[in-house]
């Protein structure tokens, strides 16, 4: 008896996904377990599993097809097994491409009259209408000068046949508003060798992989990997225009440095933190074990007031009071620290850019990205550290969020615990990480 | 040499024959092969007059036999002689396809170098004469498949004679398809001994909107699309390939990178032709992220070429049908 592969449920209020890409052709072999495809959702991205072990057949719905909820998209076949080929549903009808994903309720899969095996390749094939598809219609120019510019496709208009957008239609970013060049090239990543599965470290927003210096010296012996986000340290400066392009150069920076591993730890802070759960979410197989100090994406409110006033200052003078927000008591920033820290944001072109990646992720003072659904998905063993006297995001965030992790609730640690009390926060790692 | 003494106007095919006399001269072991090409002087009076001048043992009419012919040809190559072979149309080498692909191509490969088939065959090729099905294609991308040949195929008197002398300094199999129509044509042609680089595209016309890769007569058509084109403000810069087999990657991938668009004109069928492996190519590379439209192909009919000289005229591309494809390309209209 064939096994069937549906399309999952994944998020509460999710009636269709978008079957992103099939990691097994139909005719191949796969075991249970293995990933079998992609699919997106209005708010993420993740893995399907195979079902079971056995020959992927009969699929019915192809990359970019929107399909409903519990819909048959293929079947996983026994050597030899004939099979009935399910009906795809990959459509709703033309002309009330919303009616469907407001119902809250997935169809139910529609029985399939009987063919026989020899017919089915054909028949199975879906029809899928280009019109109604969802995906942004761009030349290759086009997306590669978006993804220079850090703009996103889907809020252009093609002016193309067909409304497909060409290069031309990419309009370079405010360069003269914002008074800073957008920089192309992947994230830097560096690394520090040691032993265990390595850990990989996603700063917060206005820090930079030197940040975690107090708790790599707390820490020795593990290997590290260490991203600049964009804008930060020494990554391009680029225009973000939301989270979920943070996330997707993150996710081309993991892969990239992860490559040849099998398995990583992930540490990430506060917008790091948020990251980390984005990466978790579409990479579950590489992500060993997870741990999060105060990440973003857990609820809206966010102190905007400290977020623009780093961003904005010039001097240390204005730097060190929203600095003195950061930490459980103002006495753990002196104003030498203030001043280092102002001469590392020193170039104009950083400031400016930073800024405008705050009126992005942060909007009128909310954080504009949810990662409660991810959180509540994670499989990697997770563990969640906050400072009870964090200043910046509050910890009731993380009490009324759903999912199974961790928490260590710590006394004397406001928003950055791991520069406040590096060694207590390493020793939470060593309980925590795998080897 | 002093290019404005030595630069004659002269034509396609006195181009060719004026490489065949001057290899002649100079090398005794290059031999003429072919069927008329002696007292008949060629069925498109290419070697003309070469029979007077270096004799019937140099200038041999073969029987009417092209496997035959082809394979005597092959032969005397792999004994140390330089044959040029001359086909009555490229169409007949379809009976000589055993000596060319199954023997000259390979016999480097299958005797591990110790020996080589030094061989140049000439092929006029190309529609345009009235000739009908079976004496006007143009099936150079038939044998752009093969490994162990090169293929050319000049589109001015000055290449064809530079690339015959190149094919004659060439160790291996070299088909040069000439086209029956640019026989007449007259160009400026350096004299002496030159060798035209083999597996070396030539950029005919500078342009910035769009790229059109074209081979043999295509050249001048898309030359003269795009000297209409230049009018309504539209660059087109034109690729001339001259080499089939090997592809100038470097040149076209640069040209694309700098347009962003591409179009491939050639006179042989469309599908699985010399478009096909261009296109393949340029998807395939660097210059893919540079593409902002799709690759056109144009290329002949899904027909055997018509007789009837308006269907003829119409089952390959033309300066019109040239011009129409580059100006919506270009107008990102596809």
């Amino acid at each position: 008896m064939p096994v069937e592969v549906i399309l999952p449920k994944v998020d509460m209020d999710m009636s269709h996904g978008t079957l992103a890409t099939w990691h097994v052709a139909e005719g191949e072999t796969v075991t249970k377990g293995a990933a079998l495809f992609d699919i997106e959702t209005d708010k993420a991205a993740m893995e399907v599993e195979s079902p079971a072990s056995g020959i992927l057949r009969a699929v019915t719905a192809q990359p970019g097809d929107k399909v409903p909820v519990g819909a048959v998209v293929a079947l996983i076949c026994a050597e030899g097994e004939v099979w009935d080929a399910p009906v795809p549903q990959t459509r709703v009808a033309l002309g009330q491409p919303e009616a469907s994903s407001i119902s809250v309720k997935p169809p139910a899969p529609v029985a399939s009259p009987t063919q026989p095996a020899a017919t089915l390749a054909r028949s199975a094939a879906p029809s899928v209408e280009p019109l109604s598809d969802p995906r942004p219609r761009a030349t290759p120019a086009a997306r590669q000068a978006a993804r220079e510019a850090g703009i996103m496709l889907e809020d252009i208009s093609g002016s193309g046949p067909r409304g497909r957008i060409q290069a031309a239609d990419i309009v370079a970013p405010h360069v003269a508003v914002t008074g800073w060049t957008p920089e192309y090239g992947p994230l830097h990543v560096t690394r520090r060798k040691g032993q265990g599965v390595p850990l990989l470290m996603l700063h917060g927003f206005t820090a930079d992989s030197q940040s975690w210096a107090p708790l790599e010296k707390a820490y020795p012996d593990r290997a590290l990997i260490r991203i600049d986000l964009a804008n930060h340290g020494r990554s391009p400066r680029r225009r973000i225009a939301g989270f979920k392009e943070l996330a997707r150069m993150v996710v081309d920076a993991f892969d990239d440095a992860t490559r040849d591993l099998e398995q990583v730890n992930v540490l990430g802070h506060s917008l790091g933190g948020a990251l980390a759960l984005a990466l978790a979410d579409v990479r579950p197989r590489k992500v060993s074990s997870l741990v999060l100090i105060a990440p973003a994406g857990l609820g809206p409110e966010i102190d905007a007031a400290a977020l623009n006033g780093i961003t904005r200052a010039t001097r240390a003078e204005s730097l060190a009071p929203w600095l003195r927000r950061l930490t459980a008591t103002p006495e753990a920033i002196s104003d030498d620290y203030a001043k280092a820290a102002m001469h590392s944001r020193k170039d104009s072109a950083l400031r400016a850019a930073q800024a405008d990646m705050a009126a992005a992720l942060f909007a009128d003072g909310t954080q504009t990205f949810d990662l409660r659904p991810a959180l509540g998905r994670l499989t990697a063993p997770t563990a969640i550290l906050w400072g009870r006297q964090d200043h910046i995001l509050p910890q009731s965030q993380v009490i009324s969020a759903q999912g199974d992790f961790a928490l260590h609730l710590l006394s004397g640690a406001g928003h950055v615990p791991q520069i406040e009390i590096p060694d207590r926060v390493a020793r939470i790692l060593v309980q925590h990480l795998r080897d | 040499m002093n290019a404005m003494t030595d630069l004659r106007l002269m034509t396609y095919s006195e181009a060719i024959r004026e490489a065949m006399a001057i290899a002649l001269e100079a090398d005794p072991t290059v031999i003429l092969m072919g069927e008329d090409i002696g007292v008949y002087g060629g069925a498109f009076q290419v070697t003309l007059d070469l029979i007077d001048r270096f004799g019937p043992d140099r200038v041999m009419d073969t029987p009417i036999s092209e496997l035959g012919g082809a394979g005597v040809a092959v032969g005397a190559a792999l004994t140390g002689l330089k044959p040029i072979f001359e086909f009555q149309f490229s169409d007949f080498a379809m009976l000589a396809m055993e000596q060319i692909v199954n023997q000259a191509a390979k016999l480097r490969y299958m005797l591990g170098g110790e020996a080589s088939v030094p061989v140049v065959f000439r092929l006029p090729s190309g529609s345009g004469t009235g000739a009908a099905a079976q004496h006007s294609q143009s099936i150079e991308a038939w044998f752009g498949h093969v490994p162990g040949l090169k293929v050319l195929q000049p589109s001015t008197p000055e290449d064809a004679k530079g690339m015959l002398l190149a094919a004659l300094a060439d160790p291996d199999p070299v088909m040069i398809f000439e086209h029956k129509l640019l026989y007449k044509m007259k160009g400026e042609v350096p004299a002496g001994h030159y060798l035209t680089p083999i597996g070396k595209a030539a950029i005919r016309r500078e342009g910035t909107d769009v790229t059109i890769v074209a081979g043999s007569i295509m050249v001048h058509r898309a030359l003269e699309a795009a000297e209409k084109l230049a009018a309504e403000g539209i660059s087109a810069e034109v690729i001339d390939l001259r080499s089939i087999r090997p592809i100038d990657h470097a040149t076209i991938l640069a040209s694309v990178k700098k347009t962003g668009r591409l179009m491939v004109v050639y006179e042989g069928v469309k599908a699985f032709g010399v478009g096909a492996e261009i296109s393949a190519m340029v998807s395939e590379s660097e210059a893919f992220d540079f593409l902002d439209a799709p690759i056109l192909r144009l290329g002949a009919a899904d027909a055997p070429v018509p007789y009837n000289p308006d269907l003829e005229r119409a089952a390959v591309p033309q300066v019109d049908t040239i011009e129409a494809a580059a100006r919506r390309l270009a107008r990102r209209e596809v």
